[in-house]
């Protein structure tokens, strides 16, 4: 057979260079997770990864890094601007405002992660099990959760926390009940997809009971969406308490957390003279959340095949 | 298309039904009832309890609860959609006069949202990897992650008290007959509303410009030698267009009820801000009818953007 | 969260460690106790505790630094001058002394209060938490909670058994704030069963000392019967007074009073609306920008009858109070004359008095309002008191007369009969403004509010509407037929922001705000930082307290 004289493209070239470290052994496998690789690749995640880490850390490790205590109110020292004492000043009461915003990050992570995570709970387990059995359940809980999203996001947590009342705990239900409807979709619509892959249809004929089948073997084959979306979900909920201090309608004032923290914005005077006690704080929460979104963006990247980075 | 269009309405009717009786029921648990927040606490104490039960008589509020939902009920087939308990005033009036300014602001911000948000996309999709892309994405990202309210009280700090250049709030002032008088008041709710839509827009249209950019059918359009500029805009941006309308068809009726918020920071006399008064006054009926419409919106929308999908995306069949 | 829990928890573990030590030292049975008045189940019930809780809340401090030096500490209900007694205890700071009067009382220190308030603002909660280290500093741990829902069940509802309690309401101290018109006001909910008295034992001792306040309508002999009252009330506390607030009238520089006075901005008095002037804007009119324009309704002005700018300047009162809400002269009434024994008053209406849509006032229209505000769920207690005393009125509300027998109208001559002393009724007569009959006919009294009248009302004062757009602007124009002359201001437009909110300095900020008025300190040191802006503190009768239940609680 004769050669077909052919014009390398440089798409030839780059082939014939990988074939020629391939045939050197050079190419060695990766121990890496193909798509741990992606994501450390991805310069923005990573970064992404290390603020929200900090900041998480700071979080948890509040007492260790705080020489304040959150509470502890000292009328002598009301509103002072940033010094060696108070890095960031104090607030109205003379409450360190980097001690508060420190320990109101745990309260605030834990809105936007722990609704996150139960949102993600609910809605996957129910997605799985009613996108596997299909029928009475999944028909009952698709029309359950259209009916969720079709509120408007915020007319339905303002209705909901009027109805509920004003606590920490019920602004994560609330969260919950207005988050589920998209991670049930998500699951089930890859729930549907999955099923019929020839691997379930062998798990059934070896009699595995559904349980099994859906959340042990095709469950973290959905995962990958998942992820993305409890990330997003993180982000946007820290994002609606913020909102809801706003409008008097979050977690009650007492609680420090950060929307209530930059909520002293709304003071005029606060605004203009002391800047310590919205200008940090509104930092925070708008660096977490952007390293959440940047996470996020780099879960997605690496989980979607069609997307080659 | 006939067919699908009916069943989708079909499925409408019974949903709102639905949802109009669980928002009632839920808001039968609120503690307290209207008449409840009609008088200051530091003053109820003078006041006879009987004649604030007579009050709950005259307003229907001490029927059990599946009456007045059926009295209401009634009402909303006959097209009366009941009056405010605090004012009295009919809800439909109290509606069509919210209305205008929600939509003049939304419309702003959605247009522009949109035009940008798409533009910017789609340049930042056809130069990925370049450091326009980059700096895109992260203004853009930036855009969705700082508080919406944030945003607006700094823009009010900066532009309408230090510099001076546009008004703090509200819409209409006496005598402003023209449009073009009331300009200036609209200028900010809206940006500031379109600026953080824009980002949203704009990552959405990138990454369904990167998709469609992937698709095999553009690899053909490109291997069959077409320019460029043709296979990106005529065949790429045709087809990414369609979530992105998608995306701005969900968000107009979102934005009825949703620019709470922005409408709080700029004093800006909306269905948003209206909402927030009736919910912390449990004004259960205006509540009732705010709701169901921004309900009845995003439902509506979403088969509206069903039916533009299919018409734009010609790959999409509808059953 | 976790974390936070357990600092929480060391916390309260240090407190308890305290509240041990300190509780601790007693005598596991105080000698005393059989001697204090009304002791039950709850240890609020002891004065000494309460007591100790005013030692142990530094006022003075608190005043000066959350509240900016804008308010004053308080030792009793009723503000400084004339009604005040000497030698009041002002229950200075004084943890020592908290603590042991804490032990005298024995304190059992794992109780927890459970204190509510229904503010929503930053403030409050401030204040709660000051509050609660100071009470820990002495060895009191307390929660403080926002009420939600129902807020005068929960506040005011009184127990079904009025001396031994149990109490109905759930909380130990309510934080809350009393303004009063009459001074009468500030103990109404103490005595035996007193309207909204949720919180304090039926004890005749108190019962006496309120009765007496309302016995007599001599100043002198009123002044007295208040001393005793507040003397018995500072040394038992049964609601312990926190701060005087004052209230802030903030005018631009662009208006001139011209002699008109500052009074008390929340009711009416005479403040010289007329010859007010506001200087010219380019196109050559006299505009007074101001806030508290209606959002969905205008407030009718039986209730609150000189909170909003509309019902100061839309209606008039048959009488004018000075700035310190004492009766000056007529206004609606030309004149009025009362009985020596203040049992009787005629007054005689305005000639050329007219409603706003040009018709005359009569005196039809008075004895209507009277009749009809009766019957309206929510009207100024001050009003309703006097109201119910005039002859006749019982039978009129329990629908046995068609109208009250003590209200005669012959010409435009009005003359009230009273069955029983009201003190305050020339004070009801300068805040009570009448309405127009005709619009009023065939509604129905208890959805007074919802009448759609209050979407645009036809008053009796100097200013008429001239455009309403709900929730966007009020505009307001002299009204031509007035008959006390046309004021010189061209119009008055008003915003819909309230009393307190941030719009307040955006508007004054923006050169939007001419005149207004807030009780927000924070509000006051911006307004006072603005070249534009002049503040002008004004002592009103606003003091802000606890409630204390002392009930055995349920």
């Amino acid at each position: 057979m004769n050669d077909i004289k052919k014009k390398k493209t440089r798409l030839d070239r780059s082939f014939d260079k990988i074939r020629a470290r391939e045939e050197a052994g050079l190419l060695k496998q990766s121990k890496m997770n193909r798509q741990l690789r992606k994501i450390l690749n991805n310069r923005l995640a990573v970064g992404g990864f290390v603020i929200f880490s900090l900041i998480l850390l700071a979080s948890i490790f509040a007492p260790l890094i705080c020489q304040y205590d959150p509470l502890a109110i000292d009328l002598k020292a009301v509103l002072q601007a940033p010094s060696a004492d108070h890095i960031l000043g104090t607030d109205r009461v003379g409450r360190d405002v980097f001690a508060r915003i420190v320990y109101g990050g745990r309260i605030s992570i834990l809105v936007g992660l722990g609704s996150a995570l139960g949102a993600a709970l609910v809605g996957v387990s129910l997605g799985c099990y009613a996108g596997y059995k299909g029928g009475l359940i999944d028909g009952l809980f698709l029309r359950l959760s259209e009916i969720f999203m079709a509120f408007p996001q915020i007319i339905l947590v303002l209705l909901l926390v009027s109805i509920l009342g004003q606590s920490l705990i019920n602004l994560i239900v609330i969260f919950i009940i207005t988050g589920w409807g998209p991670m049930y979709r998500m699951t089930r619509a890859r729930m549907l997809s999955l099923r019929e892959e020839e691997y379930v249809q062998a798990l059934k004929a070896f009699g595995l009971g559904t349980a099994t089948i859906t959340y042990k073997h095709i469950l973290p084959n959905a995962l990958g969406p998942v992820m993305v979306n409890i990330t997003l979900s993180t982000a946007m909920f820290i994002l609606q308490e913020a909102a809801l201090s706003f409008l008097g309608l979050g977690v009650p004032l007492n609680i420090a957390t950060w929307g209530n923290i930059l909520n002293a914005a709304q003071e005029l005077r606060i605004l203009q003279e002391s800047w310590w006690m919205w200008l940090p704080v509104g930092i925070v929460i708008s660096l977490f959340v952007l390293s959440v979104n940047f996470i996020g963006d780099g879960l997605r990247d690496s989980t979607d095949p069609s997307q080659q980075g | 298309m006939l067919s699908y269009t009916i069943r989708r309405l079909m499925i409408l009717v019974p949903m709102l039904i639905i949802i109009s009786f669980f928002i009632y029921g839920g808001l039968e648990l609120m503690p307290g009832d209207a008449v409840s927040y009609m008088i200051n606490p530091e003053a109820a104490a003078e006041l006879s309890p009987e004649k604030l039960d007579a009050l709950r008589d005259s307003l229907g509020l001490n029927d059990p609860f599946i009456v007045r939902y059926a009295i209401w009920f009634k009402g909303v087939l006959k097209g009366d959609f009941g009056y405010s308990l605090s004012s009295g005033v009919p809800i439909r009036d109290i509606v069509f006069d919210r209305l205008p300014a929600t939509l003049e602001l939304s419309f702003i911000a959605l247009i522009l949202s949109s035009l940008f948000g798409s533009l910017l996309g789609f340049l930042s999709a056809i130069r990925k990897g370049s450091i326009a892309d980059h700096s895109l994405t992260v203004i853009g990202m930036i855009g969705v992650s700082i508080p919406q309210f944030f945003f607006g009280l700094v823009a009010i700090l900066i532009f309408a008290l230090k510099l001076h250049w546009l008004p703090v709030g509200g819409r209409l002032m006496p005598e402003y007959v023209t449009y073009w008088d009331r300009f200036p008041h609209l200028v900010m709710p809206s940006l500031v509303l379109a600026a953080t839509m824009t980002a949203g827009v704009m990552r959405y249209s990138r990454s369904s410009m990167l998709d469609s950019l992937n698709k095999d059918y553009i690899k053909t359009a490109r291997s069959k030698g077409l320019p460029e500029w043709r296979v990106n805009l005529v065949h790429g941006f045709r087809v990414a267009l369609t979530p992105v309308v998608v995306l701005v068809g969900f968000r107009l009726p979102t934005l009825i009820g949703g620019a709470v918020v922005i409408e709080q920071i700029f004093q800006w006399p909306g269905i948003g801000n209206e909402f927030i008064t009736a919910v912390r006054g449990q004004n259960f009926p205006l509540v009732m009818m705010i709701a169901l419409f921004s309900v009845t919106a995003v439902l509506i929308a979403s088969f509206l953007v069903d039916l533009l999908t299919a018409v734009l995306d010609p790959r999409v069949k509808l059953s | 969260m976790g974390k936070i829990r357990t600092s929480l928890l060391s916390i309260l573990m240090i407190f308890l460690a305290f509240g041990l030590w300190a509780g601790g030292q007693q005598a596991s049975e105080p000698a005393s106790d059989r001697q204090i008045e009304g002791l039950n189940s709850n240890p609020l019930s002891d004065y000494r505790v309460r007591q100790a809780i005013a030692y142990a809340i530094d006022m003075d401090t608190i005043a000066e630094t959350l509240l900016e030096g804008k308010a004053l500490a308080a030792n009793s209900m009723v503000p400084n001058g004339p009604w005040k007694a000497e030698g009041l205890n002002s229950y200075s700071y004084d943890p020592e002394k908290a603590k042991s009067l804490l032990k005298e009382a024995g304190w059992v220190s794992s109780y927890t209060l459970d204190v509510v308030y229904y503010y929503g603002d930053q403030l409050t909660v401030d204040i709660m938490t000051a509050v609660q280290a100071y009470l820990g500093a002495v060895g009191i741990k307390m929660d403080f909670r926002k009420l939600e829902g129902d807020l005068g069940e929960q506040l005011w509802t009184n127990p079904s058994d009025p001396v031994n309690g149990p109490s109905y309401v759930k909380w130990d101290m309510a934080y809350a704030g009393s303004a009063a018109l009459a001074m009468h006001e500030y103990y109404g909910k103490l005595p035996t069963n007193g309207p909204g008295n949720s919180h304090t034992p039926g004890n005749p001792a108190i019962d006496k000392l309120v009765a007496a306040t309302k016995a007599t309508a001599n100043i002198v002999e009123q002044q007295k019967a208040f001393f005793a009252l507040e003397e018995y009330v500072n040394e038992y506390l049964p609601l312990i007074p926190l701060y005087y607030q004052q209230l802030f009238i903030y005018e631009s520089d662009r208006v001139n009073r011209n002699g008109g006075a500052y009074g008390n901005a929340q009711y009416n008095y005479d403040w010289g609306i007329l010859d007010w002037t506001v200087e010219a804007d380019s196109n050559g009119k006299h505009v007074l920008y101001t806030n508290t324009a209606p959002v969905e309704f205008f407030e009718h002005p039986w209730f609150n009858p000189g909170l909003n700018m509309a019902n100061k300047v839309l209606f008039d009162r048959l009488i004018v109070a000075d700035e310190s809400l004492m009766a000056k002269e007529g206004q609606l009434a030309s004149s009025f004359k009362v009985s020596d024994d203040s049992m009787e008053i005629e007054f005689t209406l305005a000639d050329g008095a007219k409603w706003h849509d040009g018709s005359a006032i009569t005196g039809d229209d008075i004895k209507w309002s009277i009749e009809y505000a009766l019957k309206v769920p929510a009207i100024h207690s001050v009003f309703a008191t006097t109201f119910k005393s005039i002859e006749g009125a019982d039978a009129f509300v329990s629908g046995s007369a068609d109208s009250i027998s003590g209200i005669e109208v012959k010409g435009s001559k009005v003359k009230v009969t009273f069955a029983t002393l009201d003190p305050n009724m020339l004070l009801t007569f300068s805040q009570f403004p009448p309405l127009p009959k005709k619009y009023f006919e065939n509604s129905d009294p208890l959805q007074f509010q919802q009448n759609s009248f209050w979407q645009r009302p036809v008053g009796s004062g100097p200013f008429q509407i001239k455009t309403v757009e709900m929730n966007d602007y009020t505009v307001a124009v002299p009204f031509e037929s007035y008959y006390g002359g046309t004021a010189k201001i061209d119009e008055i437009v008003m915003y819909p922001s309230g009393e307190n909110d941030t719009n307040v300095i955006k508007n004054a900020s923006a050169g939007k705000l001419d005149y207004g008025f807030t009780k927000s300190v924070a509000d006051v040191k911006a307004l006072e930082a603005m070249d534009n802006m002049r503040v002008i503190p004004v002592d009103i009768p606003y003091t802000r307290l606890f409630y204390v239940n002392k009930f055995p609680k349920p």
